[in-house]
């Protein structure tokens, strides 16, 4: 089964509609620690009734132990914001490289709360911060101080007590580059660092709310309980400036899909799995609201359309004839029966997560002459020259650096300054802008840059996609249209998130670890939270 | 610093000196390299200075790759300034892929495998000197827009307070 193109999958609309799979790095983490029986263990504690103060945890993996660094402070409710330009947070956390001994837990309480304005060293691996949802974390408490568990909808509805606002990793402020730690097992995929973090730091928000609630949470609602994230506009450019790491994970993502499609029947046992999870897929987009009326639509629509599947599904005697019988569904549909499909064969996809990570930047050759640019671009960027950028709706956007805090934002070009020192994330321009001034005659590439080289980089991209087709997202990204959205949910999905809730085209919050196991409860067996429902 | 803060550094340093995008990117790896094995800073400072001077460099190890590309034979370049030279070579060292270099006096014998990945080790930690840093962040902050209530409010995503 040859794989699907990338001018069908790296479409942002498509891209928009990612859902988690097996492959996705939480899941792949948390997997690895429960093949490790792996225990989540409370190694420092100096918390106050009200939930202030430090508590560390430790968990060993793939022969080291790492620990988390929590920091609990009396945030006041007008400090609270999910946005980059915050300077304070109800919690604050690093992951650090073994025990953490108290000498470094007072480094640590010293610095994490200043974030980004800290400094930090090669043991401390991740820096992240959160905020408590106000509303989940009182009702939670307050459920627990009068003996009650927390209501079920309301865990169904919000899904954590704390969401994080920012998941720092590779190098920033001083904490460890990604390649001093890229070779040890169970941190060799891409994030892993960060997701082991996020699942920690869930471990942290649950431990907080049983001692501020003087009373133990039902396991199954806790395991319900996993962290929020609130993303916005600097996971876009990720994507468009780590070009080998999205080719990577969406390789592996649709190598996983035809390896499942080519198997010619399904078992007796597949056939269970499969209507199970069918109905599991369908029982968590009945749970899955978002307040975004023109989300919720698309959400509404596909849990009607599952619904319809439902029957194919059940009838289904090959994996192909499944595939086929959604051709004509929509993109949503097709990318759900995707991450469907890739979850119920592990045997042909679990090894391919250790393909996803990029250890050394893009292997290219330089091209012959600049006919054979010519030729690349005409074969593989036709979507890039039919767009008219001298219409203004086609480069209407600019992507942008703020002085503030450098949070990345978009702008109009037509009706905001700043224009001129837009971030280059304008490809399919540029490679038009090329295309357009490449000679006539054949000439050695260097000949021409020499003349041209604000060209290089679109000759850079036109070679990456001659080894590594995937690299490229096949739209228009500083088009009035584009919808930095999509490209939030493309990459967190690969992160392994759950609930996507759009605010707006530019940010989204979403749910981690939703349904994985407690921190006490990572054994093989409980590798079974795609897309977790918490039955009623 | 780490490795990563230097090269992005880097990269927006020559960004804000006004050097083409692909040219910042390859300058950043360049100085992350360049800090590692203890080239001239003096040098990255003079060239951020005379930014024409990056791209030609860049320009350079362009035909060096593309030299490379079409021989199996070590490609050989001449540079009489030092610290130019010192920059070509940590240039092509931070190649990604692998790379044997032979320095003698003004000549610079080059051996690259494009499709294979480089062998180089990295250090913990890079040090800058100050004056270096300092010329850096005052490059790179020119490649920020200024903050200002529209942008804060409809450029970035979430609204300013959470309560949720």
């Amino acid at each position: 089964m040859p794989l699907r193109a990338p001018e069908t999958v790296l479409r942002l609309a498509r891209m928009g509609q990612m859902m988690p799979t097996r492959l996705s790095f939480l899941r792949v983490l948390v997997r690895r620690l429960c093949a490790e029986r792996a225990e989540v263990r409370r190694i420092h504690w100096d918390i106050c009734d009200q939930g202030y103060g430090q508590a560390a945890y430790a968990v060993d993996l793939g022969g080291h132990t790492y620990s988390l660094v929590a920091i609990s402070n009396d945030l006041p409710a007008d400090q609270r914001s999910d946005r980059v330009i915050a300077t304070a947070w109800d919690a604050a956390f690093v992951l650090f490289d073994g025990i953490a001994t108290p000498a470094e837990i007072a480094r640590i309480a010293a610095q994490a709360p200043k974030q980004e304005a800290g400094r930090f060293e090669p043991r401390d691996l991740v820096l992240s911060r959160a905020n408590k949802s106000v509303r989940m974390w009182n009702a939670t408490v307050a459920a627990l101080k009068a003996g009650l568990q927390p209501d079920p909808q309301m865990i169904r509805d919000i899904g954590y007590l704390m969401r994080t606002t920012a998941v720092y990793g590779n190098g920033k402020f001083g904490i460890a580059d990604r390649y001093l730690i890229a070779d040890r097992p169970g941190l060799d995929g891409p994030f892993a660092a960060e997701m082991l973090a996020v699942f920690m730091i869930r471990h942290f928000t649950l431990d907080l709310v049983q001692h501020v609630g003087g009373a133990p949470l039902d396991p199954s609602l806790a395991r319900h309980l996993g962290i929020g994230n609130a993303t916005g506009l600097g996971m876009a450019p990720f994507l468009v400036n780590h070009p080998v790491l999205l080719h990577n994970w969406i390789q592996a993502r649709e190598t996983a899909l035809a390896r499942v499609l080519d198997r010619d029947t399904i078992t007796d046992e597949q056939h269970t799995r499969l209507q199970s999870l069918a109905k599991r897929a369908q029982k968590h987009l009945s749970d899955w609201h978002v307040p975004a009326e023109d989300h919720d639509a698309i959400l509404r629509q596909l849990e009607a359309d599952w619904a319809a599947f439902l029957p194919q599904i059940e009838a289904a005697t090959s994996f192909a004839m499944l595939w086929d019988a959604a051709a004509d569904q929509t993109d949503t549909l097709q990318e759900l029966l995707t991450a469907l499909l890739i979850e119920l064969c592990p045997e042909d996809v679990d090894d391919l997560c250790h393909d996803m990570a990029d250890r050394h930047g893009p292997l290219i050759a330089p091209f012959a002459d600049t006919d054979a640019v010519k030729s690349a671009v005409e074969t593989h960027w036709q979507w890039a020259l039919d767009c008219d950028y001298h219409n203004a709706d086609d480069c209407r956007r600019f992507w942008y650096v703020s002085a503030a805090k450098l949070e990345p934002r978009l702008g109009d070009r037509f009706a905001e300054p700043g224009a001129e020192l837009e971030t280059p994330l304008d490809i399919a321009r540029r490679v038009a802008q090329l295309h357009a001034d490449l000679p006539d005659a054949a000439q050695p590439v260097s000949k021409f840059t020499e003349t041209h080289p604000q060209h290089t980089h679109a000759i850079n991209r036109v070679a990456l996609l001659t080894r590594y087709p995937y690299a490229e997202i096949r739209d228009n990204l500083i088009a009035a249209t584009c919808r930095p959205i999509d490209m939030l949910r493309c990459k967190l999905s690969f992160f392994g998130a759950t609930k996507f809730d759009p605010k707006s085209d530019l940010w989204t919050r979403i749910t981690l670890a939703q349904g994985a196991p407690l921190g006490d409860e990572l054994r093989p067996e409980m590798d079974d939270w795609w897309l977790p429902v918490m039955e009623r | 610093m780490s490795w990563t803060e230097v090269q992005t550094l880097g990269v927006k340093a020559a960004s804000g000196a006004g050097v083409p995008p692909a040219q910042a990117l390859a300058f950043g790896a360049m100085l992350a390299r360049h800090v590692a094995d203890e080239g001239p800073q003096g040098a990255v400072q003079a060239a951020l200075d005379n930014p024409d001077r990056i791209v030609a460099l860049a320009h350079r190890v362009e035909t060096i790759v593309e030299a490379a590309s079409i021989t199996s034979k070590p490609v050989d370049a001449t540079e009489d300034d030092a610290g130019t030279r010192a920059m070509l070579v940590s240039w092509l060292a931070g190649l990604p892929c692998k790379s044997e270099l032979d320095v003698a006096g003004p000549k610079v014998r080059v051996s690259l495998s494009l499709t294979e990945p480089s062998t180089r080790g990295r250090p913990e930690r890079l040090a800058l000197t100050p004056s270096l840093t300092e010329q850096l962040n005052t490059l790179a902050a020119k490649t920020y827009v200024p903050d200002s209530d529209a942008s804060r409010a409809g450029g970035a995503g979430a609204g300013l307070m959470e309560l949720d």
